[in-house]
């Protein structure tokens, strides 16, 4: 039973460049592809790519892929979609003629130069989208313009990736047909997820949602069924006699998008980030794998020129742009800073473009190095992106517009949060209703999430173990919070994250975890198993001190707790019948 | 030739509808993989996949590894290491007698012996969660029992790696074992926070790192010829950590070991060649062996302890399956030319269909034990009950208090503080010496037992009252405690409602009651009658003058 020792040696040395980079403030990302450079022929030369490497980076595309496709929420990028995507439109447009531009005045042929200005008009899905939520600002304004021309952007990577998955074009016509084929097929396949997604997915997922395992390989499995099909299509249409490639990754983001749109989805997302991670790490590192030395460092001039004359033009590109869709000005820097890196989609699109012949080795080691420098040094940007407005603000007044667009969707503050919708904290809804504006109520149960939303609250579906959810749930900014889980480390959990202002009870069963929960700072440990003690024992001592006085008003009790009033108000009755 | 991602892409696409019919019957997913196994295996190659399975058998000792408690190992193997011991070794031999007796080499049919013999983890916690969580007593000695078998069951992997019997190279493998976990005590003592300082809070590091940590220590026990299964275990170890603090990593960890544990059974499933007479034979002998003989086998001896009739029955209707440790030895002496074909697939059948029995003998256990029971087939031990009790034959005008946890210490406090004559029963053999240590009268048997309640003489009681909430125990003291006035305890209040219909005086929902006192809480601290800090305040206060916990809890 022996390991591969390729895949160890990918993972301890991707690893040990992840912690690296970490540490010296670079995105993960960029520690992989350093890892790759280091392992690969370039420098060392021990690992060599195999079937499994292979397969995982293959895996770690579809997965990235399937996970945008599943943050889709058309609801949630909906009020800033006409901007963005009245904004992404030219900026590709524009971007891509910079780059082409840039790289036609380096010296690159006309076909090179092509590929090189399809391949830099994106920015970073995993360096914006990465560092904006480690800031907390993947909701606010700015955020959700960069998310949403992120996405517009991807699904224009996809359908470019679908045109070079069918090889190199003979003639402008062929690209026109293979290009109408495939989108006919991704409308095909469009409809049908979206279809799935109205009337198969709901019930489906519905009844399987409660399990947490089932769910999350049903889930996979749905995104292997259109991963299988994209595929695999020219086989399937062959006997028709229609030649037609789809990407795998195509497939894989209509999958997740159907699945996007189930309220299921928050919490599908954390069970398949992991394993993306994991995935997408191989591939980052797996791509440097097949650079020799000199391949990567072929045009490493003409790579910094273009780097250094692109990023600036790409920020004036964007400030110009979501400058005119008339976004304050502090929303249009920081949405245009943050996006000034080329995306590891051009990596990608470099990879399909070498893979179909249409460019050298030369000129996919050049777009890896664009994609590194630039995703490194627009890290830093994006980190003090707030700094550096301050700082430059007051020169950019006389862009400042008459703003159109207020903050965006209501971040909560100063709300309840309540987390496990049951007998013991149901009764307490209403009550925190009168005290606070917003009520966020985290349960994993379907049922219960339809009937609070029935009830006019706000229900997240998900885990309160998933970092995802507790970020929507606004734990840092809550008032109140309510655990009605037994479980020391989710209760643990929250008390580390909850600001010293909120209140905080929690539930326990045992002794010794109340009193390590008082140590970390809750007010009050809820015990059932206590109460349910003083309760019984001072039912004993009215029983024993007159048993009909207790028959009398056992009998009251029976009759309110029948009676269909709302609870809280029926329990103040109860209580005072036997406490006195 | 079909490639690795096509490969995959089918094994999860077949899978999907098997795993439907596994949320529908509420089955384990478990042996619905390896049924899905069974179909995929016409379409793929296996070769291809074993590779990932491996991390699957990686990934499952590996997480086996993280969960481990060591707080409860100490309690857990005064509890069931000689009923663990002695079961393996009877139900073992029954199984190598078996293999021998259908003219098997001995050699094989010890992996028989391992099969019937050890129980899944997987399967029969999932099964027993309700339990466990109640801390009933044979949720804890399920579950302890199994764990017990685990450690054996990588015990048995570290000799195999020996790939010989002979007594020098296993003690050396043994050493070598040591040596592994010795390594992972230090990287989890010392290495371990200086990755999560490092790491920053990224989730994404820490779960490369630790997977990273998994692969090291899989290559150091290749490198020093241990089995990369002991390397995985050692492992877990190493990463064991405050589960609160890296959530994300544990979170992720399942994440991957859910995905490489599918593959894994899918692809054993796979493995197996079209079944044969003698195969099925073979398998269904196993069955048997597992699903009847080890229960029986394993109430015998709970019996023999002093643990009563219907707890061990019923603890012994959660282990009578076919272990996934037993599935990794059995692939690993496949691989290693140890065992032939035949007699591997025997073994996966059976545990595919013993996994499924398994969960349908723990969802009608409760009426298995009746049947048996009422046919006088389990004899429980009177003489034991009679020994352990200490409660007067004629008592009467008693209070009767069912379970003694923290709500029936109370209750006993009640009725010394104002002079009541009491009963207490209870059956957890943990609490055994506090209830003789600090009841004046008590009943040690089961609440779900005539004699218990004879003992207890339920007739001339004034009051009966309950403080545990489950259902069917309820309803069985409604029934022998007929005529007597009864509070109970219930988890719902629709189950508390039935109980009233049927006779019940009063029924507590505990749920309720928290409830309840939660709306006063919260009530006095928005209209400012209370400060939070006094509430917290006035909480631990009374939190100081509490006892610990006598139960140990798993």
């Amino acid at each position: 039973m022996d390991l591969t020792a390729d895949l160890a040696i990918i993972l301890l040395s991707a690893a040990v460049m992840g912690f690296v980079a970490k540490q010296t403030r670079q995105p993960t990302i960029v520690g992989y592809i350093v890892a790759g450079v280091l392992i690969g022929p370039a420098v060392l030369g021990i690992v060599e790519v195999s079937e499994l490497t292979e397969t995982l980076s293959e895996l770690g595309l579809a997965f990235l892929l399937f996970l945008l496709g599943i943050k889709m929420r058309l609801d949630e990028v909906q009020h800033v979609l006409a901007p963005v995507v009245k904004i992404s439109g030219p900026q590709m447009a524009l971007v891509a003629l910079a780059g082409g531009g840039i790289a036609l005045s380096l010296g690159f042929t006309s076909m090179e130069a092509l590929i090189i200005a399809l391949a830099v008009m994106y920015s970073s899905t995993a360096v914006v989208i990465k560092m904006l939520t480690d800031k907390d600002e993947a909701t606010s304004l700015h955020g959700k313009i960069d998310v949403g021309i992120l996405l517009v952007q991807d699904v224009v990577v996809v359908i470019l990736l679908a045109v070079m998955a069918a090889g190199r074009p003979e003639s402008l016509a062929e690209v026109g047909t293979t290009l109408a084929i495939v989108l006919t097929l991704v409308a095909i396949i469009s409809a049908a997820a979206l279809a799935a997604s109205r009337y198969a997915l709901p019930p489906l997922f519905r009844r399987i949602a409660d399990n947490k395992q089932v769910f999350f390989l049903i889930a996979i499995s749905w995104a292997f069924l259109f991963v299988l099909i994209s595929k695999e299509i020219n086989v399937l249409l062959a006997p028709l006699g229609i030649e037609a490639y789809l990407s795998i990754e195509m497939g894989a983001f209509l999958a997740g998008l159907a699945i996007a749109q189930l309220p299921y989805s928050k919490e599908l997302k954390d069970r398949i980030n992991p394993l993306t991670d994991l995935f997408v790490m191989v591939f980052f590192v797996t791509v440097a794998l097949d650079l020799e030395a000199s391949a990567l460092l072929f045009h490493w001039q003409e790579a910094v020129i273009t780097a250094l004359v692109l990023m600036p033009l790409k920020f004036l590109i964007f400030f110009a742009l979501i400058n005119w869709q008339k976004f304050d000005l502090e929303t249009t820097f920081l949405g245009s800073i943050n996006m000034i890196q080329v995306s590891e989609f051009g990596i990608i699109l470099g990879v399909a473009a070498f893979a179909g012949d249409f460019v050298g080795q030369e000129v996919l080691g050049y777009l890896t190095l664009l994609a590194l420098i630039t995703m490194a040094v627009s890290v830093y940007f994006i980190e003090y992106n707030h700094a550096l407005y301050t700082r430059l603000g007051p020169y950019l007044k006389r862009w400042e517009t008459e703003t159109t667009f207020e903050g965006g969707k209501k971040e909560y503050q100063n709300h309840a949060i309540v987390i496990g919708y049951d007998a013991v904290t149901r009764n307490i809804l209403p009550l925190l209703a009168e005290r606070y504006e917003d009520i966020v109520v985290v349960d994993r149960r379907v049922d219960h999430i339809q009937t609070l939303t029935e009830e006019g609250y706000t229900a997240l579906y998900g885990d309160f173990r998933n970092a995802t959810i507790r970020k929507d749930a606004a734990i840092k900014r809550a008032a109140f919070v309510i655990s009605s889980s037994v479980e020391l480390d989710v209760n643990s959990a929250l008390l580390r994250e909850t600001s010293d202002e909120a209140i905080v009870f929690v539930e326990a069963t045992k002794i010794d975890d109340a009193r390590t929960l008082y140590d970390r700072g809750a007010h009050c440990v809820i015990m059932s198993t206590r109460l349910a003690g003083d309760r019984l024992s001072s039912y004993l001592k009215v029983y024993l001190e007159d048993a009909d006085t207790f028959r009398q008003i056992a009998k009251t009790d029976v009759e309110l707790l029948q009676s269909p009033d709302p609870l809280p108000a029926m329990h103040k009755k109860m209580v005072g019948g036997l406490d006195g | 030739m079909v490639d690795l991602l096509t490969t995959l892409a089918i094994i999860f696409i077949v899978a999907g509808p098997f795993l439907l019919v596994a949320n529908k019957f509420e089955l384990p997913t478990v042996p619905l993989l390896i049924v899905a196994g069974l179909v995929a295996g016409v379409f793929i190659e296996e070769g291809l996949t074993l590779e990932l399975a491996r991390y699957g058998i990686a990934l499952l000792v590996f997480s086996f590894g993280v969960g481990v408690q060591f707080d409860t190992v100490r309690t857990v193997l005064l509890d069931s290491e000689i009923a663990t011991l002695g079961q393996i070794l009877i139900v073992g031999s029954l199984g190598i007698g078996s293999g021998l007796a259908f003219g098997i080499p001995l050699q094989e049919s010890i992996y028989l012996g391992i099969a019937a013999a050890l129980s899944s983890t997987i399967v029969g916690t999932s099964l027993l969660q309700k339990e466990i969580r109640r801390n009933l007593v044979r949720g804890r000695l399920a579950q302890s029992i199994q764990f017990v078998q685990d450690l054996i069951a990588l015990v048995l992997l570290l000799i195999l790696s020996a790939e010989t019997f002979a007594m020098d190279p296993i003690a050396t493998q043994i050493g070598y074992g040591l040596m592994l976990l010795t390594g992972a005590v230090f990287v989890n003592r010392y290495v371990f926070d200086l990755l999560g300082r490092l790491a920053g809070g990224s989730s994404e590091l820490m779960i490369i790192g630790a997977v990273s940590l998994l692969v090291l220590f899989m290559s150091a026990a290749e490198a020093i010829g241990v089995s990369i299964v002991v390397g995985a275990f050692a492992a877990g170890l190493a990463v064991r950590h405050d589960q609160d603090r890296y959530m994300g990593l544990y979170n992720g960890i399942e994440s991957i070991k859910d995905f490489f544990v599918a593959i894994f059974f899918v692809t054993i499933g796979a493995l197996v060649a079209v079944p044969t007479v003698e195969k099925v034979l073979l398998a269904s002998g196993l069955v048997l062996l597992t699903a009847i003989a080890k229960p029986i086998v394993t109430t015998a001896i709970l019996i023999y302890q002093g643990y009563e009739a219907r707890s061990a029955t019923l603890t012994s209707l959660s282990i009578d399956q076919v272990s996934e440790f037993a599935l990794i030895i059995a692939i690993k002496a496949l691989i290693l030319g140890f065992l032939t074909q035949s007699v591997f697939d025997a073994i996966i059948l059976a545990a595919a269909v013993t996994m499924i029995t398994s969960s349908l003998s723990q969802r009608y256990d409760e009426q298995i034990y009746r049947a048996l029971a009422d046919r006088g087939l389990i004899v429980g031990r009177h003489g034991k009950i009679d020994a352990w009790s200490n409660c007067t034959d004629d008592v009467t005008d008693h209070v009767i208090i069912v379970g003694y946890g923290r709500q029936g210490q109370q209750l006993v406090e009640t009725c010394e503080a104002i002079g009541q004559r009491y009963v207490v029963i209870e059956n957890d053999p943990v609490l055994r010496d506090t209830v003789r240590l600090e009841c004046e009268e008590f009943v040690f048997g089961d609440a779900m037992e005539k004699y218990t309640w004879k003992k207890a003489n339920p007739t001339a009681a004034q009051l009966v009252i309950s403080t545990v909430p489950i259902e069917p125990l309820s309803r069985r003291i409604l029934n022998l405690a007929s005529g007597t006035d009864t509070i109970l305890s219930a988890d719902t209040v629709d189950s508390a409602f039935d109980l009233l219909d049927e006779g019940a005086l009063y029924v507590t929902v505990t749920d309720l009651l928290a409830g309840e006192q939660l709306v006063q809480y919260v009530q006095a601290l928005i209209h400012g009658d209370l400060t939070p800090e006094a509430l917290r305040d006035e909480q631990q206060r009374f939190l100081e003058n509490q006892p610990e916990d006598i139960v140990p809890t798993s």
